[in-house]
């Protein structure tokens, strides 16, 4: 089975929703839909207050070559835009929309057999950005400055708790598999993977019973390939099984040079989520408001996988899974491993949130750092071959320039360090207290 | 409405902690303790007071190592809830391992205080833990070593008590010790005469007289296996150091068997390299070696963050024992890791890992950088 050097084997609690299947999220009684739900400029809106709107016309355009457009969820008037705080704690500018119980949906036209063009065009229309969590532009991504020659998607989901690509691949394989093929035709390639966590037998039987599918659990398998066709590699269950620069190292063997794009090893990487978007949009024609989540932990009565509209508040969407328990302690926006705290639920989805997780006291880790014993497991198991025992030294005493020297910039964060940490050391938080001085300093 | 606790990630953490790591390493020491009492008590059914002093030995160390920790912090003003709270069972490691390192007849305030310098000096004065730049165990032993020369009982170490008529419980050395036989490791050290035990005594500890700890080595191995099972330790590192120290005695042993073709003297001194490898069991067998290769020079804080500083420290470290051995004839384990320990902080400065990806600046740009600044 393939993967890549370090990481570590962090127990995945998907049980919890693995075989729920997705359920779709009633309307509420208002959404409040961000302006600023990926990486780059924020949206403009194109609306005004009064306005009434139908699922699926457009709000707000990108503003930027690095931006997307955004879409109504339903039907309903525009309140007007507000300031809100957003998951990470930042405030951001909502439009607030009452919805007014229409069943109204504007779609765009669907496209039959798409040049490479069109379906680029179609994307950034639809305003689809990368569903992992960074919410990169994914119009911006398949036009790469170097040339690819492999498209490689990921559906390791290698965070704790979170299933919503699982089911997705499981319920909906062929949609997905489509979508695939579109972002390969888009760039132009042949080689395509489909990288996938050992934890997920289930998707992979799903996608490799598929025509034009096969999987490489076995050399039979896999020799069966003809030209073409998508190739589901099975990945160790490890984490980060799913950051970018290991799903490309476990997958085709190429590494990623330092600060580096993942084009620049001819490769392409995206989500499962993302690629069913590409065909909603270009197959369906449905712009990107909706996506599907993974609300679970044991601090929620009923753990569900559900499709919900972007602009939902959190709070609507815990009554729906029958509230929280008592015993919360944490609530978690994304995956517990890279995801962020939630002072309240007082916030809505955005197109990158793919969970929503509350945490009881005994999953959640709320022991005070003790100093560091220099045991050096966190540099075992950093993927990208860091010494985070100094990052965190050097931060903690406000040395900037030697925490960089130790590999702070090349830090993606994804917490393996300061999971395993038998002292508790908060690693990533200094690592991005240290990233905070390094962009002051500039 | 309630509030929820506000963190940074990630917001799952193992439930490894340092006191889970510092009580498996109590644990994995105690079948050496236990064995030490035991076969000191048992080798010599005159001498059974041997086994109660050695328990009396490890109690009297764990007792101070951990009292000198509390001490210290109350004296820093920390209340003595919070100490408790805090507590992460590194001195009471410390303590054990001072007295494993102490021989059963040693006097009781050598184990006090090698225990209180070992906490308060080598430990807390330098930041407490995770901070000392040597092995506080270490430091202990050896400040009783040159601090107590008899009343720590050193020479004692080459006695074997199971014929030992002569020895005297209460200090051994004052009254002039009777070395009745000598060991494998003093022949492979050069002393005259022919050993009595087999390495099959050395190993188990029948009839071998050191310190308590290092009695049985099958007991220290056992405790070895057990923290690597439990991911505490790497079992490569005292497998390193164990192994070179073996190699280098045989070498040693060869090179001095040809150059000296008419002395053969002893069992391990031949011309042949296939004697030398005889030197192979009983070096690694015999004195402080396993001991300290298992248990204290692997300590985590005073040893290279890097799986390549790491494999040269611990080759380092077999060298040195090795060659010492052979030169000093004496106390070396302790000494040996006593030095390295304070070369770890070069080991780090110099190798560094590179981040995964990396790729090497072009001479010209390294060059347009210095000329730059």
């Amino acid at each position: 089975m393939k993967t890549f050097p370090g990481g570590f084997h962090v127990p995945d609690n998907k049980e919890l929703t693995a075989s729920a299947s997705i359920e779709q999220m009633p309307l509420v009684a208002e959404y409040f839909v961000s302006l600023s739900q990926h990486i780059g400029r924020p949206a403009e809106p194109v609306v005004a207050a009064g306005d009434v709107v139908i699922e699926g016309q457009l709000i707000a355009k990108a503003s930027s070559f690095v931006s997307a457009n955004i879409h109504s969820p339903v039907c309903g008037e525009i309140v007007g835009v507000v300031k809100r705080r957003n998951a990470q704690g930042a405030t951001v500018d909502y439009i607030h929309i009452k919805p007014n119980g229409k069943q109204d949906k504007a779609t765009l036209k669907p496209l039959v057999d798409p040049t490479p063009a069109e379906i680029i065009e179609r994307v950034a229309e639809a305003g689809i950005v990368g569903m992992g969590g960074a919410g990169f532009p994914t119009a911006v991504k398949l036009q790469p400055q170097d040339p690819v020659d492999t498209l490689i998607i990921n559906a390791a989901e290698c965070e704790p708790y979170l299933n919503c690509d699982n089911r997705l691949m499981i319920e909906r394989a062929e949609e997905f598999i489509q979508g695939v093929r579109l972002i390969a035709k888009a760039i132009n390639v042949s080689n395509v993977y489909i990288g996938l966590e050992a934890n997920k037998m289930e998707a992979y039987d799903t996608l490799t019973a598929l025509d034009g599918v096969v999987g490489d659990r076995t050399k039979e398998d896999l020799a069966s390939k003809k030209d073409g066709d998508i190739v589901v590699v099975l990945l160790k269950k490890k984490y980060p099984q799913g950051a970018e620069k290991t799903i490309i190292k476990a997958c085709v063997n190429r590494k990623v040079p330092v600060g580096a794009l993942p084009a620049a090893v001819g490769c392409i990487v995206d989500n499962v989520g993302t690629a069913y978007a590409v065909y909603d949009a270009v197959v369906n024609g449905r712009p990107l408001y909706k996506r599907l989540m993974t609300v679970s932990g044991r601090g929620i009565n009923t753990p569900k996988n559900i499709e919900v509209n972007i602009g939902t508040p959190l709070s609507a969407i815990v009554e729906f899974c029958d509230n929280l328990t008592d015993g919360t302690v944490k609530l978690v926006s994304g995956g517990p491993m890279m995801g962020f705290t939630l002072q309240n639920l007082d916030v809505a989805t955005t197109k990158t949130d793919s969970g929503l997780l509350a945490l009881t006291d005994k999953e959640a880790s709320t022991v005070l750092p003790t100093p560091c014993i220099n045991c050096g497991k966190c540099a075992s198991v950093c993927p990208m071959k860091l010494m985070p025992m100094y990052i965190d030294f050097y931060a903690t005493c406000g040395d900037t320039e030697n925490a960089v020297k130790y590999g702070a910039a090349n830090c993606f964060e994804c917490g393996t360090c300061a999971y395993v940490c038998p002292a508790k050391r908060p690693i990533v938080q200094s690592v991005r207290l240290t990233k905070m001085k390094m962009k002051e300093k500039k | 409405m309630a509030t929820y606790v506000y963190s940074s990630s990630p917001h799952i953490k193992s439930p490894n902690t340092t006191r889970r790591i510092m009580i498996d390493v109590c644990i994995a020491l105690l079948p050496a303790c236990i064995a030490g009492c035991v076969l000191m008590g048992v080798s010599n059914a005159a001498y059974s007071m041997l086994g109660l002093l050695s328990f009396m030995q490890l109690a009297i160390c764990c007792v101070s190592a951990v009292a000198a920790e509390f001490v210290f912090l109350l004296c820093c003003k920390k209340s003595f809830k919070t100490i408790l709270h805090e507590f992460d069972f590194t001195s009471l490691v410390t303590g054990l391992l001072i007295g494993m390192n102490l021989y059963p007849t040693s006097k009781w305030y050598v184990g006090v205080l090698a225990s209180v310098f070992a906490i308060i000096i080598v430990k807390m004065l330098f930041g407490g833990t995770g901070k000392n730049i040597v092995n506080p165990a270490i430091a202990g032993r050896i400040f009783a070593f040159i601090a107590f020369g008899a009343a720590f009982g050193g020479a004692m170490g080459f006695v074997n008590p199971s014929n030992g008529s002569a020895v005297s419980i209460l200090s051994p050395i004052s009254k002039g010790s009777v070395t009745a036989g000598a060991t494998p490791l003093q022949i492979l050290m050069g002393a005259e005469g022919e050993s009595t035990l087999t390495n099959l005594d050395l190993f188990l500890g029948t009839g071998v007289a050191g310190t308590i700890g290092e009695t049985c080595k099958l007991a220290l191995v056992a405790g070895g296996i057990y923290l690597v099972v439990r991911g505490v330790l790497n079992f490569r590192w005292p497998l390193v150091y164990i192994a070179t120290t073996g190699i280098v005695a045989v070498i040693i042993a060869w090179i001095e068997g040809v150059n000296s073709l008419e002395t053969v003297n002893g069992v391990m001194i031949g011309i042949k390299f296939e004697e030398a490898i005889g030197a192979f069991l009983p070096s690694i067998l015999s004195g402080g070696l396993i001991l300290g290769a298992i248990f204290m020079a692997t300590d985590y804080v005073t040893t290279p963050n890097t799986k390549l500083g790491n494999y040269i420290y611990f080759v380092c470290l077999g060298i040195l024992t090795a060659v010492l051995r052979k030169a000093v004839k004496g106390e070396v384990v302790s000494f040996v890791i006593l030095l390295m320990n304070l070369l770890v902080p070069l080991f780090d400065l110099y190798i560094r890992r590179k981040p995964f990806g990396y790729v090497k600046p072009k001479k010209e740009k390294v060059k347009a950088q210095k000329e730059g600044k």
